[in-house]
């Protein structure tokens, strides 16, 4: 059965946010770590709230990773390259030779392999798979993050709803909340780690900080009344949640992880930042990004892939440990997507190009049936053979499995907008 | 497959395809006049209540954001309550469309609707800017926008529109038609549309054939072909050439193209050596422009409602909070307007005023519909929007905002406003590009609009907000309140900020909050000033 575990429909969702809201208010001001917060309230909630509370963070890998150096390697064929593939402690499941870590973990990892999403162009490419569709003139579709977001964050959270880390150049789409508003726009990391305007100006004593706040609600308050207002009311709301980010800032400081901690992650910043994510995850946050750039390797792809997958098979699979041993992967998906994946063919530079007919993408943890592999690729990795999907679907996978109804609409003024592009399916075989 | 079904269904209304200009009020109504007699009908007819008339304060605040792009300056405020109340509407609403402030806000509206996404351009907005001066009919600032002379400086910033967009033949055709003509026809390119019968393949890509033919130049220069058609594939899988066609179904007929393949090679070069060198010069006029037929048909007494509907529309819609045919790109029988009558006069009276954008505008703001209270205290809920019983409380545009903050944390003697102050315009150009920094922080508000916390974060912490609004220094509002006891200086800032007076209770809790810190009248008064700039009655237009 699909873990759904809030319906979606109004009445769960406001007694939740409801639930939600009280827990904040009867809390500190100030106080940035929700998982705590959770378990405030009466046990039998706060375990409810628990199993609610999903997160995602999701592997952004710019510039389009291999499908056949990754998660569907084709040894022994003229597409194949020169890294074997190596078989899982899953029977009967093989990965490229590059992840050997990850292929003995793969009891939580679902991989796609069927993704034909036509468009292997950086710009269309990154676009279709941020929204899960294609662009459409007059309604900005929002992205992944601003979904997720969206869905699983609270209106009066005292932690970002969403944040997005840079890498470079490749890395640095900020993405977009579309029509969901500037509400649900990533917090977005691009020159350091501190984020912006996180910290209060020094001329400013910590008293008048919280002081002139209070004059503010008090002028706010009284023109709420009699304005029924969503817009209205989201401007509080945003004043609101002021402090409770300000105190989220150590969240980003990794100092505060131990020695040890931080060098099973390793000193790169995609380690550095995979470590973030997970204290922001544990702290509640219900979306992380994570960029790293320079998948595309038109030419030494493999020199390329073996520096960078084996990057992520390290990082990765210290991510997933770390979320199991802290009791947080089953409820946090890990992914890994980039805008399309790369050609079987092999071009005179030992590079491989853009190519979004017949790639892969993985999902780990919440919600996923591990070990599961879907779709097929013909012998070269040419063309899916069984199982094609589109962006759509691989969407409307991963809000199935983080608990949200992909059949739900969002309502834009007059217009209802499927959550997922229009007709497309969750696929059930790899969600637990 | 990436149709969205529009479920509006007003029960009880003509189509306002079907309403015959006939039954209409006469011509010579005012504007206003009009707008009042048809919004009450629909509430009579509905028996809803409807908010009373707000202030005149608020009013005018209201008039400033909405005419002059900003707040009312406290010169202004002062001038407005010398007037005689019956006098005051009139007097306020023609001052401010007088006032060099209109023309740079009209500007900055059409800016972000035509071009949003930052592919505007310093030409493009010295273009609008000089047409908004010269308050230049729609129809002809529409003519010059799609048929860009390249050669004449008087409108070449006007070509930006097509040029951002002359390579993505999709994004000109979609846009134009959700733009201009208030048709979203982006479902009709795969397959006839699904719920709306007025929408078929033959529309979408007869109106991306008007546009197919573009193309930009190295030294970016718009440029179109004198040949090349579109062909699309039906559903049924046919491959079929496309009719230049409008949208009301009206095709043109082109002369036969009696071309040789040396001629048509000779063009290919010709395009490709201007799209790769420099210093080519102007891209040669076709002997037929299908971009000239298409404004040509557009404008056509025929087919010119679509043109003037929809700007009426989008103006009404930002006006008022809410199109009268809502979503304002989904005008089609499917989606009828909420007072079609209404929307007939209107578009009838643009046409028979040459396209006069502020007669429009100054009809609307001084409706009676313009001018209610937007809170609600009648009894029960408050109606729904589409019925305008109730003003709409607005977000302001980011542009709006960033110089509603300059003028309202200057020291309010330095700044007359929109008076008789010769200085004034060069003076509002000068805050405008001051403000522009800010606002390209902010989010353009769009349908649902919610602030995001980094808005709030921004104004919370950011040492911007801190120097330039809240300086201790002549020039700024902050030094022209500290040294006044809190029974002058919270008056003064509610009315520079807020343009109003403070009621008992704010009074009381603001002159308690600078008594607590009369050690310290400096840091006490700016926290003062920061709560009502960033208080939801200064980030709303209400």
């Amino acid at each position: 059965m699909a873990r759904n575990w809030f319906c979606g429909s109004n009445d769960h969702r406001v007694s939740r946010r409801g639930f939600l809201g009280t827990a904040a208010t009867a809390s500190a001001l100030g106080a940035a770590d929700m998982t705590t917060l959770d378990l405030l309230q009466s046990p039998a909630l706060a375990a409810e709230v628990k199993q609610q509370q999903k997160h995602v963070i999701l592997l952004w890998l710019a510039g389009g990773p291999s499908q056949l150096e990754t998660w569907d390697p084709k040894p022994g064929r003229p597409t194949g390259g020169p890294f074997r593939a190596i078989p899982t402690n899953v029977p009967g499941v093989q990965i490229s030779e590059l992840m050997p870590k990850l292929a003995q973990r793969m009891q939580h990892t679902a991989v796609i392999r069927s993704l034909n999403t036509r468009n292997a162009d950086h710009g269309g490419g990154a676009a279709m798979m941020e929204t899960g569709r294609a662009v459409e003139q007059g309604l900005p579709y929002p992205d992944l993050g601003a979904m997720i977001a969206n869905e699983l964050g609270r209106a009066d959270s005292q932690v970002p709803d969403y944040v997005s880390m840079y890498t470079s150049t490749e890395g640095r789409r900020k993405g977009t909340s579309g029509f969901l508003g500037s509400r649900y726009a990533p917090m977005f990391l691009t020159e350091q780690m501190v984020p912006e305007n996180i910290r209060k100006l020094e001329q400013l004593s910590e008293l008048d900080h919280v002081q002139r706040s209070d004059l503010r609600a008090f002028l706010a308050n009284r023109f709420v009344e009699g304005r029924n207002s969503s817009s209205v009311s989201s401007h509080n709301q945003a004043y609101q949640r002021v402090r409770g980010i300000m105190a989220s800032e150590k969240l980003f400081d990794i100092e505060q992880e131990p020695l040890e901690m931080r060098a099973k992650y390793g000193p790169t910043q995609f380690g550095e930042q995979c470590l973030i994510a997970r204290r922001l995850v544990q702290a509640g946050v219900p979306f992380v990004k994570v960029a790293r750039a320079w998948w595309d390797s038109h030419g030494q792809n493999f020199e390329t892939h073996l520096e960078l997958v084996t990057e992520l098979d390290h990082v990765m699979s210290t991510l997933i440990d770390d979320l199991q041993d802290r009791g947080l992967l089953e409820h946090t998906l890990i992914i890994t997507l980039g805008e399309f994946g790369r050609t079987p063919g092999i071009n005179s530079s030992l590079g491989r190009d853009h190519f979004a007919s017949a790639w892969s993408s993985s999902l780990t943890g919440c919600g996923v049936k591990g070990g599961a592999v879907y779709g097929k690729t013909d012998a070269d990795g040419q063309t899916v053979i069984d199982g094609e999907i589109k962006a759509g679907e691989l969407f409307a996978t991963i809000f199935e499995a983080v608990g949200i109804d992909s059949k739900k609409e969002y309502q834009i003024g007059a217009r209802p907008v499927p959550i997922v592009d229009f007709g497309a399916k969750p696929i059930r075989e790899v969600l637990a | 497959m990436r149709c969205l079904p529009i479920l509006i269904v007003v029960a009880g209304l003509a189509s306002p395809w079907n309403a015959a200009a006939g039954d209409l009020l006469p011509a010579d109504s005012t504007v206003e006049g009009a707008i009042d007699h048809y919004i009450r009908a629909t509430l009579v007819e509905r028996q809803l209540a409807a908010a009373p008339r707000a202030d005149g304060q608020t009013l005018l605040r209201r008039w400033s954001l909405d005419l002059a792009g900003r707040v009312p300056t406290l010169a202004e405020s002062e001038a407005f309550q010398a007037l005689s109340p019956s006098e005051r509407p009139v007097a306020t609403v023609d001052r401010l469309l007088a006032s060099p402030d209109a023309a740079f806000h009209l500007r900055n509206e059409l800016d972000v609707l035509l071009l949003p996404d930052g592919k505007s351009s310093d030409e493009w907005r010295q273009y609008l800017l000089r047409a908004c001066q010269e308050n230049r009919p729609w129809d002809r600032m529409f003519s010059e926008m799609l048929i860009g002379k390249e050669d004449d400086p008087a409108v070449r910033g006007a070509t930006q529109y097509l040029r951002s967009r002359a390579t993505e033949l999709d994004d000109v055709t979609n846009e134009t038609s959700r733009l201009f003509f208030g048709v979203a026809i982006s479902c009709a390119k795969c397959h006839d549309h699904p719920l709306v019968d007025d929408w078929k393949q033959d529309h979408y890509f007869g109106l991306a054939s008007f546009f197919n033919r573009l193309y930009v130049t190295r030294s970016r220069h718009v440029g179109e072909r004198a040949s090349g058609d579109v062909k699309f594939k039906t559903t049924a899988g046919l491959e079929k050439p496309a009719k230049v066609m409008f949208l009301t179904g009206t095709v043109v007929d082109e002369p036969a193209l009696d071309r040789t393949a040396e001629q048509n090679k000779a063009e290919d070069e010709l395009v490709r050596n201007l799209q790769q060198k420099d210093d080519q010069g102007l891209p040669p006029e076709p002997e037929f422009s299908r971009l000239r037929q298409l404004v040509d048909v557009a404008l056509r007494d025929e087919n010119q409602r679509f043109f003037a509907r929809s700007i009426v529309n989008r103006i009404w819609d930002r006006l008022m909070g809410r199109g009268l045919v809502h979503p304002v790109d989904q005008m089609h029988s499917e989606n009828p307007a909420s007072h079609p009558e209404l929307l007939d006069w209107l578009e009838r009276d643009l046409v028979t005023h040459g396209y006069d954008l502020r007669r429009l505008i100054r009809g609307i703001v001084l409706s009676e519909a313009y001018a209610r209270e937007s809170v609600w205290q009648g009894e029960g809920d408050a109606p729904d929007p589409e019925w305008f019983a109730v003003a709409a409380t607005r977000p302001l545009t980011p542009r709006q905002l960033s110089l509603s903050l300059q003028i309202a944390a200057m020291n309010p003697r330095d700044v007359a406003g929109a008076q008789a102050d010769p200085t004034w315009g060069p003076r509002r150009q000068q805050l405008e590009n001051q403000s522009f920094g800010l606002a390209r922080e902010l989010e353009l508000p769009g349908e649902n609009f919610q602030v995001g916390v980094s808005e709030a974060l921004l104004f919370t912490n950011s040492q911007r907000i801190q120097n330039e609004y809240l300086r201790d220094s002549g020039d700024r509002l902050v030094s022209q309140l500290k040294g006044l006891p809190p029974g002058e200086s919270v008056p003064l800032a509610f009315r520079v900020v807020l343009a109003r007076q403070p009621d008992a209770a704010e009074q009381a809790a603001f002159a308690q909050y600078l008594h607590d810190r009369a050690d310290r009248p400096v840091p006490a008064t700016q926290q003062l000033v920061w709560a009502l700039l960033t208080s939801p009655e200064f980030r709303f237009n209400h």
